[in-house]
């Protein structure tokens, strides 16, 4: 009897312990931070480092940031849950089809024009203004290859397909509509598929590990490895273009964030994010090192706080 | 040996970063098997004392014990949201079976005489368990909790996945760099060297606090 007292206290404890999140010494769980979701990309630590870097440098607010996230549903459902305040990198043709369920666009500046009002009306978020890189998927061999057999685009591959291996993204090959099933009905089918860790398959395609690697096109190790990006001839990819999302209590408590976000929008272009990354992935310098360096080279962006976008 | 030299210039370079993932990764665990710890020495005094519950009780640990910690991770988060908290629950659920376990083998093998000697000389219920059953089978029960800690760092490295950081964070920023060999060692050896030194100091505890050592040289 008196031992069923205990067990139950302790269970109360438990969760008590639990719900109230604070174990001492885990920072993360302090609510007066705010926590910045990041992938597990080199790309999206960097501009969470970024974020982080501004934000802390402008504002009162300490920020903490949550990385190595598996997929952009993970940064979604953290956001609408309240385990994040700020997701660095979200792209809208991952989300169109992700959070908001919906039909691929093919048209960049109308996927972000609905992202950006579907966000604000159904979670309360605030798409941020694109940071001016896109991240689309892209179709890659080696240049070898790619001369030898004369390919330009994704449809000049058909002929070769069944004998291709084709090296993917773990997050891709199941996804809906822009996922390997559409690529599937829109072009046609290779003869083997290995899902992997994305980071890989540039290095894969380069020792001939694989003939076929479905690439980030910001990433840097495209030109490392000599890999041709073949065009996507029958406008099968959706639009990836990268914006943070914030939401939008954490606006109104500090509206310079949001000031931030439109700072950086447009100074980052495709290269010079490839060149970002290319440092983080491939000269192995902490993603925090990149973002320090970039923010110091451009001044904190303090002089295009005028210009606007 | 590139990779050597490589891998030492990424640790002197963020040493700062490997030490807070290092600290944070060992605290996730020790917490982990501090909780389940509470739950599972009571749990199993309990069954060792009514023998029925011990199948079903230590069945069931062995039923959590074979999700793959992944898995339950994924579905612990639905429920308990990203970060810290979803990688300690987890850790939690896994150190319950060895430390249950442990704890019902150490009861049960405290050896009878001594107990009715105890009961003889009119100790109550509570103070058997208090004074002679637990100080016989602490070094057992220290064992169940060593085997956690070790289990326990191991799944910590996975909980990168749900956002908690730790040694896996660095792990996981390897396999996404080109050659990352050097960062997935940063990762990997402070991993492997934390279990190994959380096993021998749970190892050395264990033997200190071995009752039976003394008695039986002297018998």
């Amino acid at each position: 009897m008196k031992r069923n007292i205990y067990k139950g206290c302790i269970v109360v404890m438990l969760l008590g312990m639990l719900a109230g999140c604070s174990l001492p010494g885990l920072a993360s769980t302090s609510k007066e931070t705010l926590k910045i979701g990041a992938l597990g990309t080199s790309e999206s630590q960097i501009l969470a480092e970024m974020l982080s870097i501004m934000i802390e440098r402008e504002t009162d607010a300490d920020t903490d940031l949550v990385t190595h996230l598996g997929s952009s549903i993970v940064q979604h459902q953290g956001m609408t849950r309240g385990d994040l305040d700020i997701t660095s990198t979200r792209y809208t043709g991952t989300d169109l089809s992700g959070a908001l369920g919906m039909e691929p666009i093919t048209n960049p500046e109308k996927a972000l024009g609905i992202v950006k009002r579907e966000f604000q009306e159904r979670f309360n978020q605030t798409w941020a203004p694109t940071y001016g890189f896109e991240n689309s998927y892209s179709v890659a061999v080696t240049k070898e290859f790619a001369e030898k057999n004369n390919i330009e685009t994704v449809s000049d591959l058909e002929p070769y397909a069944g004998e291709l291996r084709f090296g993917v993204d773990n997050a891709w090959i199941n996804r809906k509509g822009d996922g390997y099933d559409g690529f599937q009905e829109t072009y046609f089918s290779f003869g083997e598929v290995f899902p992997m860790n994305v980071g890989l398959v540039y290095q894969a395609a380069a020792s001939g590990k694989m003939d076929v690697v479905l690439a980030y096109s910001s990433d840097g190790r495209i030109k490392e490895f000599d890999l041709k990006v073949l065009e996507d001839d029958r406008k099968f990819f959706p639009p990836y273009d990268a914006s943070p999302v914030i939401v939008n209590k954490v606006i109104e408590k500090y509206p310079k964030i949001k000031e931030i976000t439109e700072r950086l929008s447009g100074q980052i272009s495709t290269e010079t994010m490839q060149e970002l990354n290319y440092n983080a992935d491939v000269k192995l310098m902490n993603p925090r090192k990149v973002a320090e360096q970039f923010l110091e080279k451009h001044n904190y962006f303090e002089d295009t706080a005028k210009e606007g976008q | 040996m590139e990779t050597m030299e490589q891998f030492i210039h990424y640790f002197s370079q963020n040493s700062d970063y490997i030490w807070t993932q290092f600290y944070r990764h060992f605290l996730m665990a020790a917490y982990g098997v501090l909780l389940a710890a509470i739950i599972s020495i009571p749990l199993g005094i309990l069954i060792a004392k009514y023998g029925k519950l011990s199948s079903w009780v230590l069945a069931f640990g062995s039923i959590i014990q074979t999700i793959p910690a992944l898995g339950a991770m994924a579905v612990i988060m639905i429920v308990l949201g990203l970060g810290t908290n979803t990688v300690i629950f987890t850790l939690m659920l896994y150190s319950i079976l060895p430390i249950t376990q442990n704890t019902y083998v150490g009861m049960k093998d405290v050896d009878h005489t001594v107990i009715e000697a105890g009961f003889a000389s009119g100790m109550t219920r509570f103070q058997l368990l208090r004074m002679v059953e637990l100080p016989l089978a602490v070094s057992v029960i220290m064992a169940g909790l060593r085997t956690a800690l070790v289990i326990g760092i191991g799944i910590g490295a996975i909980g990168a996945f749900v956002g908690a950081g730790g040694l896996g964070a660095i792990i996981l920023t390897g396999t996404n760099a080109t050659d990352g060999t050097p960062i997935i060692l940063a990762g990997a050896i402070p991993t492997a060297l934390m279990a190994i030194i959380a096993d021998l100091v749970m190892g050395w505890i264990e033997r200190k606090l071995q009752p039976v050592k003394e008695s039986k040289t002297t018998a």
